[in-house]
């Protein structure tokens, strides 16, 4: 049988050394190898680029390339083709380093004997085949397994629905009416079912974090808010338990630049985890603060005095499907997917998250999440538009109520109808109206930034008031408009200036007039 | 006054029974469609009030009812509550794109349907939880 030639790529830059290797094939059939010399790096690529190379020999010292750098080439260039690396005696550290970086095997120069480099290539084909094989497959079964998640935990959703509707028409007393005793147990049954949907939950969650399915949208987020909302949330779960959950917001914390459902997701993983493994009576605890002196990062945690974790699990727990098995705590706890959802939730923010614990004295969880900064707002938008304009201004909207005090309620309400409304009346990509802000007093206040002198803005203003006034609940509501704009004037630009500097030039000049105004608003309101 | 009608689109018999005894409890008139073609027939025949829509039909799914009923300018103006088991995070702007005004997740409970219906239908001024309900644009 004529087999194909095998075409082997040797790249070394000794003549002598590459002269003794081609030696070593002659002995070998004819046809069955063909050898292809280069002396750089440089022209050994665009060999490579072309594609039809077998298997390559690679010196790691060359006049182009030199050490690892010289197989991440190769590799970049053409990463399903096997290398095996060319070294002197004293470079057997190297040699290794050059395999985690995906070389299939090293030759130490000097030390071939005739017969084993032949050998050794189709050794290093071979390998190479079979293991780029078992990637394949593995990665089929990663899909075939997601695939199957997400249809199973469709299907248990539509029995569990039915389940639920007529558990809770008997407990209501649709259908006649119950003894107290089958109405405690009718709790139980629906008990159980949202136990099960929140299973079938974290199971989707787990499938989508694994295929990169998560979607993240990042704003500026009110950390607190955020924590007193999660609180709130278990504050039930954690009474039955006579489990006091605490928080201290006393020193003043940046917003962070977070998804503010995944953050509060996070943190309900977190509480809801510190509630389930502290025992009748104890504590859980939530903190905010900057991370140690970075000014870019935020630090939150979440400690409580249950049962720890031992401190060889500290990395473990985050894992997909962990679970703690402590016989003081039998009984059902969940899938164990929990913490690698929250895991992969911070990562995905840009965030890291991490454990602490002794065995008996609780545990502290500890995640950091980037500050919200104007800068990374603004860059992309006036990256795509090139600069809008040289006028730069802040205009802002407060919505108040007539009484001088918008409630809560009515404030919720209308900061999603407004900033709805509010966006409408803005070109897309030309303005950008900044994400919810923190902002104390009676009113609701939206920012927009305006790439306009006084007279543009004006005509924005107009649009606003005009769709506000449009709008009969607003009114009605006995909800008033307040429009303000401060131009801060041309900006200078300077052309020598990286794009990062401008913005962030631009970026300060608007955050110290928010400053400002934030700060009057909230002396006003009190 | 005469109770209001809501049709319900849903291929599970079990389910439709129980939005039948929830629903008429609160005094709605409930019909019904198991599949897309009948949807379309039960709609025309009732014309009711508010539609509840299963995404997952026998005979195309709930887009494409969505998409006939918009379609009919008796129908296309009726509210539609999409009550899914399908994913809301890959199904509802989809949902609300092709007009409905709300999404709600399975298994969905009965306070949080009854008061985006009574919404839908004009029967209560929003309060502040009800706010949670995407309507679409305001």
């Amino acid at each position: 049988m004529n087999e194909k030639a095998l075409q082997i790529l040797l790249v070394e830059d000794n003549a002598g050394d590459a002269r003794l290797l081609r030696e070593m094939f002659s002995t070998e059939k004819p046809g069955s190898f063909e050898l292809t010399h280069f002396m750089r790096m440089r022209e050994a690529m665009i060999h490579l680029a072309k594609g039809g190379v077998d298997i390559v020999l690679l010196d790691l010292g060359l006049p182009d390339a030199h050490g690892l750098d010289t197989v991440r080439r190769a590799h970049e260039v053409s990463p399903g083709v096997p290398l095996i690396v060319l070294t002197g005696l004293d470079d057997e550290t190297l040699a290794g380093e050059a395999m985690q970086e995906g070389a299939q095997d090293y030759l130490i120069k000097g030390q071939i004997e005739n017969r084993a480099l032949p050998r050794a290539l189709r050794y290093a084909i071979e390998r190479h085949r079979m293991q780029t094989e078992a990637d394949q497959i593995k990665k089929m079964q990663l899909q075939l397994k997601d695939d199957f998640l997400s249809h199973v935990s469709h299907e248990l959703r539509s029995p569990l629905t039915a389940i639920y509707q007529f558990g809770t028409i008997l407990a209501d007393g649709l259908a006649g009416e119950t003894k107290p005793e089958q109405q405690e147990y009718l709790q139980i049954i629906l008990r159980n079912v949202r136990q099960l949907q929140s299973m079938i939950d974290d199971l989707l969650e787990a499938t989508r974090a694994q295929t990169g399915k998560f979607v993240i949208e990042t704003q500026c987020v009110s950390v607190s808010d955020a924590i007193i909302d999660a609180a709130n949330t278990l504050q039930g779960a954690a009474s039955a338990k006579e489990i006091t959950i605490s928080f201290d917001l006393s020193a003043p914390v940046p917003s962070a630049f977070a998804d503010p459902t995944r953050l509060r997701q996070i943190l309900l993983i977190l509480l809801d985890n510190a509630i389930k493994f502290t025992p009748r009576g104890g504590a859980v605890k939530v903190q905010a603060q900057m991370y140690g002196k970075d000014p870019t990062r935020l630090l939150l945690e979440v400690s409580d005095s249950g049962c720890g974790i031992r401190p060889d699990m500290t990395e473990r727990i985050f894992d997909r499907l962990y679970q703690v098995t402590n016989p003081a705590l039998a009984g059902r706890k969940g899938l164990g997917l929990g913490l690698y959802i929250c895991k992969e939730l911070i990562t995905l923010q840009g965030g890291e998250i991490w454990a602490r614990g002794t065995e008996k004295e609780g545990s502290v969880f500890s995640l950091t999440l980037p500050v919200f900064s104007l800068d990374t707002l603004l860059g992309p938008l006036l990256r795509n538009r090139g600069w809008p304009a040289p006028w730069v201004g802040l205009l802002s909207v407060g919505i108040g109520s007539q009484d001088g005090w918008l409630s809560k309620e009515k404030r919720q309400e209308w900061s999603r109808a407004g900033r709805t409304l509010i966006q409408s009346c803005l070109l897309p990509n030309l303005d950008l109206l900044l994400p919810k802000l923190d902002s104390a007093g009676g009113e609701e206040v939206f920012f927009v930034v305006v790439f306009a002198d006084d007279q543009g803005a004006a005509v924005i203003a107009a649009r606003i008031r005009e769709e506000f006034g449009q709008l009969g609940t607003f009114t009605q509501a006995g909800l008033t408009l307040s429009l303000s704009y401060k131009f801060l004037g041309p900006t200078a630009i300077d052309p020598a200036a990286s794009f990062g500097d401008t913005v962030g030039k631009m970026a300060a000049r608007l955050v110290a007039q928010l400053k400002s105004e934030t700060h009057t608003r909230s002396i006003h309101g009190e | 006054m005469a109770n209001k009608k809501i049709l319900i689109i849903e291929d599970d018999s079990d389910l439709r029974l129980g939005y039948h005894i929830r629903l008429k409890a609160n005094n709605y008139d409930t019909f019904f469609a198991a599949d897309a073609l009948a949807s379309m027939t039960e709609a025309r025949k009732h014309e009711p009030d508010l539609i509840i829509l299963d995404l997952g039909l026998p005979a195309g799914d709930g887009f494409i009812v969505m998409e006939r009923l918009k379609l009919n300018v008796h129908l296309a103006a009726i509210p539609i509550i999409v009550v899914s088991a399908r994913d809301q995070r890959e199904n509802k702007d989809l949902a609300l794109k092709a007009g409905a005004r709300a999404y709600l997740q399975k298994p969905v409970k009965d306070d949080e349907l009854l008061a985006v219906i009574r919404q839908l239908l004009g029967e209560s001024v929003p309060t502040k939880d009800e706010a949670l309900y995407d309507l679409g644009p305001i």
